[in-house]
This record gives C-alpha cells, sequence and structure tokens, in this order.
C-alpha cells in the first residue's frame, strides 16, 4: 500500500487521482454520504470534515495533500452519536432540511475544540463559513452555546 | 371524504366473542392465526392547485394503505406528500396519532413513493399540504381507532361505550384491564370501516399544536439520513452535465476527445432539450466512474451552442422596460367602482413603481437523482416535490406508463419550488438508457443557479388615492411580470389576469379599484418560488401602505386599519379581521407605538400580508449607518388556524426571515447577453449567522381550521425592512434587493 488516508479510525488507501478533493472520495469511493457537496468551491461549508481535528472544506482538499492524515466526518464524530453538539442539536430541533448540518456540526466541534466560553460574535465568526439555505441560524446560535456550556460546565 | 379499509391478513373469518372469554390474549391471537398481519387503512383526498397549476391532475381516487398497525404494536405512517424540511412528514402523521391515541414513540414514519393513486395527491407546493390533508389524515386516525376500539370490546364481550382508546391501548372502564394495539391489530382489520367518526376537540390534543421535534433529526445530526444525492446502489454510475446557457437555445457542436480519453470517463452524451413542460433544457453530459470524474471531463468539452432567440437577454435593460411597461397604460385585468372619480377626487395621490429581479432557489443540495432505466423497468430515486410529474415526464420520454415509472422520493435537501420540476431526472433517465446502468447526476452549484426556473422579475406600480377625510378611496395596480403559465405557453406577451387574481383580492378590498398587467415576455424559464407572487404583491402593498401613511403624516398600523375597516366587502370580513389581528399583535409585540423612543439610527417598520389562505404580520427593527443595514429584531405573528406543530411552524418564520433578508437585501440572479450571469454563492450572496437577526415568533390562537406556513412568511417581510429602514433614515428603497452586488 503506497498512501492511506485514516478515516474514522480506519486507514483507507489512497487508489484514486490524487486531486480528487477528499469529498468525492468519502462519497463516491468509500460511499460515506453525511458529508455533503454544496458548491464545490469551499464557499458554503456542507462538506466539512475534520483534517487532525482542525475543520477543512472537503470539496477543496485533494486527497494527495492529505496522505497519512486523520480525518474524522460526521459519521465519526462520536460513538453514539451523542457529541455534546449533536445532543445539543437535537434539543433545539435545529434541523430542517438537514442538508448542511453535518457541516455545521464538524465546524461546530472543531470551533468548541479551542474556545471554551465563546461569545455571540465568537459564533458568528466561527459559523458564518456555513451557509443554511432554510434558514436554522438562530437555533445553530443557541445549539452551539448550549453544547459549549455542557462541554464545559466543569471547567 | 372516503375511506377504504384493507385487510391484510388475508380472509379470516370473523372473531367469536364467545370463543374467547376465557383465553388470554396471547393464546387467542396464536389458535387464531392472527400472529401475523395487523391494521392497515387508507384514505382518499381531494384535490387543490397551485398557482394556474392543477395538482395532482390525472390521479384518482382509489384508496389504499398508509397506516399500518403491525402485531407488535409498531405502527407506521406514510405520508404521501414531500418532505424538504417544512417537516411536514412529522405534522400529519402526527395527526394522525393524535386521532389513533397512538404513542408517539410507538410510529414510525415513510415516505410514500410516487403513487398518487394510492396517496393522493404528492405535488408538494402552495403551503397546501395542511389546508388539505389535515381533516382526511385525522379522520382515517379516527377511523383506525373506532376499529381497535371495538375489537377489543368483542375480545371483552362487553359494548364498545366501556371501552376506552389511551396510548396505545384499548382499557375496560369496567375494571381497567388493557389490551395493546398490536394485540388488537389483526383483529380490528376485520371490523367494518366506520361510515362516521367524531373527530377530538382542541382541548383533548396531545400530539396536534404541540412542539414535536421531527421524526428525522436523530438520522440528520450523525450525518445518516440520505438525499437524493446519497442514493448508492451496485454497478452506479455518476455524471456531471452542462446546458446550454441560453433557454431554447441549441447544441451546434461538441468536440468529446479529450473530454474521453480521461480515466474514468464512461461516455459523453448529448441531451437534446426535451420540449414538454419540466423537460430537460438540453445540454451535454460526462458519465463516468464518479462524480469528480464526471466533472473534470466536463471542462475538456468544446462546446458550441446555437444561442437561438433569447441571446440578448439582459435583465437590467429588461427591467428597465418593465417600468415604462408599469408606468404607462397596459391591458385591464380587473376593475370595480369608479376609479376615475375617486382620483379626481382625492386630497393625496401617491404613486410608487417596486421592482424585484430574479431569484435562483438554491437550495443546499443541488439538483440530484438516480434513475436505472431496464427494459422493463424504470426505477428512480430522487429528491423531488412532484413524484406525480416524474412519472408523467419519463412515461413520455420512455413511451411507458406513468404507473410503471417506480418513483422513491428520497429526503429533499431543500427545494423552495425548484424541485417541483423534474429536468435533472429526465436527464439521468436519458443517461443510464444510454450507458445501461443506474445513473447518478448531481447537478454542480453552478449548473443549479444557471439553469434555474426562476423566479419573476418584475415591476409593480401603485396608485393610491386619499379623500379629505384620511379614507383610502382608489388604488390602482399595475404589474408586469414573466408569468410561471410562461412555461406551458411560450407565446404569452404578459402575464394572464388569473396571474394578478391575488392583488384582486387582496382583503384591503378598496372599493374603487383596477388592475392592469404590462407586457413582460419570458425570456428564461420562470417557476414558482417560496411564496411565489406573494414576495412582489406583498413587498407593493406593505410599501405603498408606509409611503402613503408617511406622506399623509399618518400612523401606518391606523392607516392600515382604516383601509380594512372600510372593506365593505362582506365575503372578506374574516381576511379583514384575521388580518388586523395579526397586525395588533405585532404592534404590540413590537412595542410600535413607542417607535419614537428607538435611537436616532433605529427604525421599526411593519407589514402584513394574507397569502395561501394564511396571516403573517411582521414587525422589522433595523439599525441604519451610511449604507450599512443590520437587521436587529424581527416580531412575526402568524394567524395560520390551529398550529399542528409548533416547532415546524415557528421554523417556518424563522427560515422565511433567513430568506426574505437574502432576497430583499442581495440576492438577485442577473443576465447578460441571454445567460446567468451568478455562478455560485460569492456571487449570489445568501445570509449567512453573522447577520441572522433575534426572531420572535407568535401565534393567534383561534379555532380556524390549519392552513399551510412554508411560504406566508415572505410576503410581510421585505416591505417591513423597507419600512424600518425609511424610518431609520429616510431612504426608500423600491428595487428589490436594496443592495445588489455588482455583476
Amino acid at each position: 500500500m503506497s498512501q492511506s488516508i485514516n478515516i474514522n479510525d480506519k486507514n483507507y488507501p489512497i487508489d484514486v487521482e490524487g486531486d480528487m478533493p477528499l469529498l468525492w472520495f468519502l462519497r463516491d469511493k468509500l460511499e460515506l454520504t453525511g458529508t455533503k457537496f454544496g458548491c464545490g468551491m469551499g464557499l458554503c461549508g456542507a462538506c466539512t470534515v475534520h483534517l487532525d481535528g482542525q475543520a477543512v472544506r472537503s470539496c477543496v482538499m485533494p486527497v494527495s495533500s492529505i496522505a497519512g492524515k486523520t480525518i474524522t466526518t460526521i459519521e465519526g464524530l462520536s460513538k453514539n452519536g451523542d457529541h455534546p453538539l449533536q445532543k445539543a442539536w437535537l434539543t433545539n430541533k435545529v434541523p430542517q432540511c438537514g442538508y448542511c448540518q453535518a457541516g455545521q456540526i464538524m465546524n461546530a466541534a472543531s470551533f468548541l475544540a479551542t474556545n471554551k466560553t465563546p461569545s455571540s460574535d465568537d459564533i458568528d465568526t466561527a459559523m458564518q463559513g456555513n451557509i443554511c439555505r432554510c434558514g436554522t441560524y438562530q437555533r445553530i446560535k443557541q445549539a452551539v452555546a448550549d453544547a459549549a456550556d455542557e462541554m464545559y460546565k466543569e471547567a | 371524504m372516503i375511506i377504504s379499509k384493507k385487510n391484510s391478513i388475508g380472509n379470516q373469518s370473523p372473531v367469536q366473542q364467545n370463543t374467547v372469554t376465557n383465553q388470554s390474549r396471547r393464546k387467542f391471537l396464536k389458535q387464531s392465526g392472527l400472529a401475523t398481519g395487523g391494521l392497515v387503512l387508507g384514505i382518499s383526498l381531494p384535490q387543490t392547485t397551485i398557482a394556474g397549476f392543477k395538482m395532482g391532475e390525472g390521479s384518482t381516487f382509489n384508496p389504499n394503505a398508509f397506516i399500518h398497525i403491525a402485531d407488535n404494536g409498531d405502527t407506521l405512517i406514510y405520508c404521501g406528500r414531500c418532505e424538504m424540511g417544512q417537516g411536514i412528514s412529522t405534522a400529519l402523521p402526527a395527526a394522525v396519532a393524535d386521532e389513533l391515541e397512538a404513542d408517539w414513540t410507538r410510529v414510525s414514519v415513510k415516505q410514500g413513493e410516487g403513487n398518487e393513486e394510492k396517496y393522493g395527491p404528492q405535488a408538494t407546493g402552495g403551503s397546501a399540504s395542511i389546508r388539505v390533508m389535515y381533516i382526511p389524515m385525522r379522520e382515517a386516525g379516527a377511523a383506525a381507532k373506532i376499529m381497535l376500539v371495538a375489537a377489543a370490546a368483542k375480545v371483552w364481550g362487553v359494548p364498545v361505550e366501556v371501552c376506552v382508546a389511551e396510548n396505545h391501548y384499548v382499557i375496560n372502564k369496567n375494571n381497567q384491564q388493557k389490551l395493546g394495539y398490536g394485540d388488537l391489530a389483526s383483529l380490528a382489520a376485520n371490523e367494518p370501516m366506520p361510515e362516521n367518526v367524531t373527530l377530538k376537540e382542541k382541548k383533548d390534543f396531545k400530539y396536534i399544536g404541540k412542539d414535536i421535534a421531527r421524526h428525522n433529526q436523530g438520522d440528520i445530526v450523525v450525518g445518516k439520513l440520505t438525499y437524493g444525492a446519497d442514493t448508492k446502489m451496485p454497478g452506479l454510475k455518476y455524471a456531471a452535465m452542462t446546458h446550454c446557457p441560453v433557454m431554447g437555445g441549441k447544441l451546434k457542436s461538441v468536440d468529446k476527445s479529450a473530454a474521453m480519453q480521461v480515466k474514468g470517463v464512461l461516455d459523453v452524451i448529448e441531451i437534446p432539450r426535451f420540449e414538454v413542460p419540466f423537460g430537460s433544457l438540453g445540454g451535454v453530459a460526462v458519465v463516468a466512474d464518479n462524480t469528480w470524474t464526471a466533472q473534470q471531463a466536463l471542462k475538456k468539452l468544446k462546446i458550441e451552442w446555437d444561442l437561438g432567440k433569447h441571446k440578448s437577454y439582459d435583465t437590467k435593460a429588461y427591467k428597465a422596460q418593465l417600468v415604462k411597461n408599469v408606468e404607462s397604460p397596459a391591458q385591464l385585468a380587473a376593475e370595480r367602482g369608479d376609479i376615475k372619480k375617486a382620483f379626481a377626487e382625492a386630497e393625496h395621490v401617491i404613486k410608487a413603481t417596486y421592482t424585484g429581479g430574479h431569484l435562483s432557489h438554491a437550495p443546499m443540495e443541488p439538483n440530484a437523482s438516480v434513475v436505472w432505466v431496464q427494459k422493463d423497468r424504470c426505477e428512480v430515486w430522487a429528491s423531488t416535490q412532484s413524484p406525480g410529474d416524474i412519472q408523467k415526464v419519463l412515461a413520455q420520454y420512455l413511451e411507458r406508463e406513468p404507473q410503471d415509472i417506480m418513483v422513491n422520493v428520497t429526503m429533499a435537501g431543500g427545494a423552495f419550488g425548484r424541485k417541483f420540476k423534474c429536468d435533472y431526472v429526465h436527464e439521468a433517465a436519458v443517461l443510464s438508457k444510454a450507458v445501461n446502468a443506474p445513473v447518478q447526476l448531481t447537478w454542480s452549484r453552478e449548473e443549479d443557479m444557471r439553469t434555474g426556473y426562476y423566479h419573476s422579475i418584475n415591476a409593480q406600480h401603485i396608485e393610491a388615492a386619499m379623500d379629505k377625510d384620511g379614507n383610502v378611496t382608489g388604488w390602482l395596480h399595475r404589474a408586469a411580470f414573466p408569468a410561471i403559465a410562461s412555461l406551458f405557453n411560450p407565446s404569452l406577451d404578459r402575464a394572464p389576469a388569473s396571474a394578478l387574481g391575488d392583488i384582486d383580492s387582496h382583503p384591503f378590498g378598496i372599493a374603487n379599484y383596477r388592475s392592469e398587467s404590462g407586457e413582460a415576455i419570458a425570456h428564461t424559464r420562470i417557476g414558482w418560488y417560496r411564496a411565489v407572487y406573494a414576495i412582489f404583491y406583498g413587498f407593493a402593498f406593505g410599501s405603498a401602505a408606509d409611503e402613503l401613511a408617511h406622506k399623509t403624516q399618518k400612523d401606518t398600523v391606523s392607516l392600515l386599519n382604516s383601509i380594512y375597516d372600510n372593506n365593505k366587502n362582506t365575503q372578506q370580513t374574516e381576511q379583514v379581521a384575521r388580518s388586523k389581528g395579526a397586525l395588533a399583535i405585532a404592534a404590540a409585540k413590537s412595542n410600535w407605538a413607542n417607535r419614537d423612543t428607538l435611537p436616532s439610527n433605529q427604525g421599526l417598520g411593519i407589514a402584513v400580508h394574507f397569502s395561501f389562505n394564511s396571516y403573517v404580520a411582521m414587525a422589522v427593527r433595523v439599525e441604519v449607518n451610511g449604507d450599512d443595514i443590520k437587521v436587529l429584531e424581527v416580531d412575526a405573528v402568524v394567524d395560520c388556524g390551529q398550529v399542528l406543530n409548533l416547532d415546524s411552524a415557528t421554523a417556518q418564520m424563522e427560515g422565511a426571515i433567513v430568506m426574505g433578508m437574502s432576497l430583499s437585501l442581495r440576492t438577485e440572479v442577473v443576465f447578460r447577453e441571454g445567460a446567468v450571469v451568478n455562478s455560485n454563492f460569492h456571487n449570489y450572496p445568501v445570509l449567512r449567522i453573522n447577520e441572522m437577526p433575534q426572531v420572535n415568533v407568535h401565534f393567534v390562537e383561534n379555532d380556524f381550521k390549519p392552513t399551510g406556513l412554508g411560504e406566508p412568511g415572505l410576503g410581510p417581510f421585505a416591505p417591513a425592512l423597507a419600512n424600518a429602514v425609511f424610518a431609520a433614515s429616510g431612504k426608500r428603497y423600491r428595487d428589490l434587493p436594496f443592495k445588489p452586488m455588482s455583476m
């Protein structure tokens, strides 16, 4: 095996053209369809995944550039779907169509890993790369704030 | 309404109650051979129409299954209406469950496949689902409950009057014995369908009107819910496509050689325009072993188009022409009273022209579907608002019968009217037939934006007359816009009078009134966009009323109330009262009376609009600094009669405000030389989270029958915002969007 990527704790060989963006490797090769295609230009955030813990736009990330790295997708964010953000998303009944929400959650998870006490402005700044056309922004803001409280209440 | 019953367990002999009195439930069920099966109920539904299009046309009324109670009590409720995030597949099943006295935690929901004989009209638009389905769905739930109760009464050998259904059980009131719905389901299937059902009273509702989470949210947050774009199957091929940039243009030539050499490319296929409503606009597609390869190879095609007769379409020039067309006499649409006299005797007259651009729906999931055409079978997996139209179009294309096209309706990643049209599904069918494999065609964002069915570019000219006592006595409304009807009749030179019906019947009901339709030939495909004509009619009515109030130094709310009070049309008494009612609450919630106490750079604007049988008033508070408009807070007041699901109803208003902000402030589809200039979210800048205002949604409590909410939130938003900006800054915006990007 020449090069591989670790995705959700499993190693996958890179058996596609190196310029294929991670998004399509995930969706069409591995059939991990939780990560969505929205724009193809890194403008909407629907394709957000974690690269070594950092939120990145997988639609503009060639697989060859991430050989040997660790990727987490929405399918691997938590074992039982119980990440504080996933729970907060349910409590606040955030999704409408839901198509953008995996990207929203992955982006928020990366953000909350570094900001334990986000202000409203912090959330706006961190989340403004993720478009929701259904208009769930008010609930996203509340859910991110709730998840931060849950994650860091001991701190 | 017709309810019929299907017995899923075949020909069981009628249950003899004396044989069961001394047996345990389990034993009885076993002995009777009823351990499998259950109760399956069906229903038929009335027809409905939206914007001149009869939905579910040609569908029949043969009832079929949509409630299934299995013998373990698991209850499955099918939703025949399409789900695109509006929450219908939770709201309607919850209404069934309420009447059924089901335990909601035992209920699962399944999206019905395309089958209008089975589910009734499935074309999902016009905010019609709740309006049309609420009573029939409840009646079906109630009927099933009556049958379950009757079955239990037989088991116990007691009159039905001593039995009561509660939370998935029937209870014997004499001795508190209980039988579960699972135990009763197969027995209930042998009970006669009740002729009449009594529906629950509002005070007894368990799920209707309550805050119920959508059934699919758990799958969404873990990335498990599958959309049209997520359909996978063995042998699946992937496609990308480009269309002729100008409506009606044709492919002149295509050099496929470079594309064919790309590793992984299977074929390059020309798709001619299919001239039926919702057929492909025509173009060229690449089929490959993954979407990325198809997209890359597509870029290597050398294509020459014959652009055809719309190749000089330019929206800037067109809009200017529409303004001219509404600022001079146009074709009469409707008239009442004596408008000439009203204007001749007026103390005050205002004249204003309001305009708006084309809009692209831009759902987050671009058009996507999988189609597999086989010799004697055709199966579709699609994000769609209208599986019946897919059946119709593919049947025409394949020369088969509509019922032979199997349509699996997936969750749609947003739709807003775009996915009513199935051009993208038709294209996938062409490709599947060509390569003899299942094909997933996913449009790029650029194709989605450039090959739309756009919201109409438009101009609205209002002239209003007020007499010396402050009564609005005359109203002229001239509208010019390419109409949706042009899809079906391309020779139309203007919107037909029927498309102006919503302004003629607006509850302002001004006594001396005239509407006219100005010339507006369509140069692109026009389609239903969330709220449709209510976007620009609402903007014109709500802005003009505010302008008149300012000109005559009146309070906008008082002026609106006086207009409504002067409406002497007895057919509109309810519309007047409900419009005024919503407006009064919006004024109270937003502290309208004390708006003078706001900081000098802030302003409050208000508007109310009636559309799709619902009433929404909005009060918008803004802060304006120079050219910068910041929306701070919105109070939305909704009168949709009985609310079905408080959570989704609230979400619909939040969403309408976000979409309203996008289209009021910035988004506009621009055509130049016949083609769309916008391409992606950088030049179609929809609202992002950092501009989200505080939204407060309030519902009017009443007992009117429920009406839909997918669209009605858009009508009042733009005028309330324009009025707020005027209050804050003195600047009047009459053109949507207020702050277009320079392209």
